[in-house]
């Protein structure tokens, strides 16, 4: 066993223990107690969700509300938590499934509603905003530009293989946990991440080749 | 080994062939090299550059991410999300729908209903006061009428009245015409000359 498989065993093992604690003290009417003992859940929980936020939404704002609404909803529907099933695929599901409903939502505003023009460029998004460890001008640009190709190519890919795609992937799941996390079963998931990722190569690597050359031949004629 | 697995083991990997070996190692977590890449250096180099591109691909998301959500933001994320779990649990407020404010209005009323009978007994005052101002004043007039009708009694009144009167103006312009006749300053004989004189005045 990994060292890191070692830590994730743990962590579940400290989640369930959480979680159970957390189910006692609701039960018990103690809630303050709940909160706290809950804080663990959210802490060790919160980086990686909002992570996958993010990879869903797109959107600094509305990851963040999801996170919120997922972690607000496995506090109220605790009492519905099986232990047998890892507190971390549980809450993942909550999440994935408030971040598909969030982008069905916004795909018919967005069906509906003209999109405001851009502010000033002072004016952008918070996590826009953020740096890094200060790279230079010309690397942000660059991997700015790299992130844009990347967001865009996997816009193009079907619903399930993006999804498979950020949770084996970016993620690190197992196809085990990715069939858990998704309801589809285990060959599926490898499936679809092999269609994932030969989508994104013909996008992302040989379609700028292709860009290439079309743009030599113009140099040349 | 038989000529179709030598021709298979010879035979360079496609990009297909090559995802395919890389989703397996991925979604199951094994790291085993397939037979072809460990004779073939031309394909083991595809299968490393394919690799490190999904690898590049990985971590550009994630640190993509991370930047997206520093620590204060999560550290306002999570106070968001106990504030949320707190109102949430707090009994929720009722409204008491207007049957239930009876008490209320009807404290109200009754202070209204004071003023209302108040303001009707101060109504009541005044009428009668009113009345009774009239009445006496319809008690008055008789005097008024008797008085018409014995003139007179007024009328030796008023003589006597009217002749004390002319008595004391009498008194005041014959002294008014002594001070007159006695004008005995020689300065002011002059400028009194020049000024005209009222019985000097032509009728």
């Amino acid at each position: 066993m990994t060292g890191a498989q070692a830590a994730g065993f743990t962590g579940r093992e400290a989640d369930s223990g959480a979680a159970s604690a957390v189910k006692a003290l609701q039960a018990d009417g103690r809630h303050a107690e709940a909160r706290e003992r809950y804080a663990e859940l959210v802490a060790r929980h919160q980086r990686r969700a909002s992570r996958i936020a993010f990879h869903y939404m797109r959107d600094v704002a509305e990851a963040d509300e999801a996170v919120q609404d997922a972690f607000v909803k496995a506090y109220s529907h605790l009492s519905s938590f099986r232990e047998e099933l890892p507190f971390e695929v549980w809450f993942t599901r909550i999440l994935i499934n408030g971040c598909l409903d969030r982008i069905k939502a916004r795909t018919r505003r967005e069906r509906w509603i003209a999109p405001m023009p851009d502010g000033p460029a002072g004016e952008r998004d918070f996590g826009e905003r953020v740096a890094g460890n200060d790279p230079s001008p010309e690397d942000q640009l660059l991997s700015r530009e790299r992130r844009e190709r990347l967001a865009r190519a996997l816009a193009r890919l079907p619903e399930r293989q993006r999804s498979v795609f950020m949770l084996s992937h970016y993620e690190g799941c197992t196809s085990r946990e990715v069939s858990a996390l998704t309801g589809l079963n285990e060959s599926t998931v490898r499936v679809h991440l092999f269609r994932a990722i030969r989508k994104l190569r013909t996008l992302l690597v040989e379609a700028p080749g292709v860009e290439r050359n079309v743009e030599k031949r113009r140099v040349h004629s | 080994m038989s000529i179709l697995n030598r021709l298979r083991l010879t035979a360079h990997l496609d990009e297909a062939g090559l995802i395919a070996i890389w989703t397996d190692a991925s979604t199951t977590g094994v790291r085993q090299l397939h037979p072809h890449l460990e004779n073939c250096a031309a394909c083991r180099t595809r299968f490393a550059e394919l690799s490190s591109w999904l690898e590049s691909v990985r971590i550009d998301a994630r640190s993509e991410a991370h930047e997206s959500f520093p620590a204060e933001r999560l550290a306002a994320q999570q106070a968001l999300i106990f504030r949320r779990l707190e109102a949430a649990e707090r009994p929720a407020r009722v409204i008491a729908f207007p049957r239930f404010a009876q008490p209320l209005t009807s404290r109200t009323s009754h202070a209204s209903r004071w003023i209302a009978a108040a303001a009707a007994a101060g109504l009541i005052v005044g009428v009668g006061v009113g009345q009774l101002m009239d009445l006496r004043h319809s008690l008055a007039r008789p005097q008024a009428t008797q008085a018409r009708l014995s003139p007179t009694v007024n009328a030796g009144r008023d003589a006597r009245v009217q002749s004390l009167s002319a008595a004391r103006d009498e008194a005041f312009l014959s002294e008014l015409d002594a001070t007159l006749s006695r004008a005995s300053v020689p300065e002011l004989r002059a400028l009194d000359a020049f000024t005209p004189k009222a019985d000097d005045q032509p009728r």
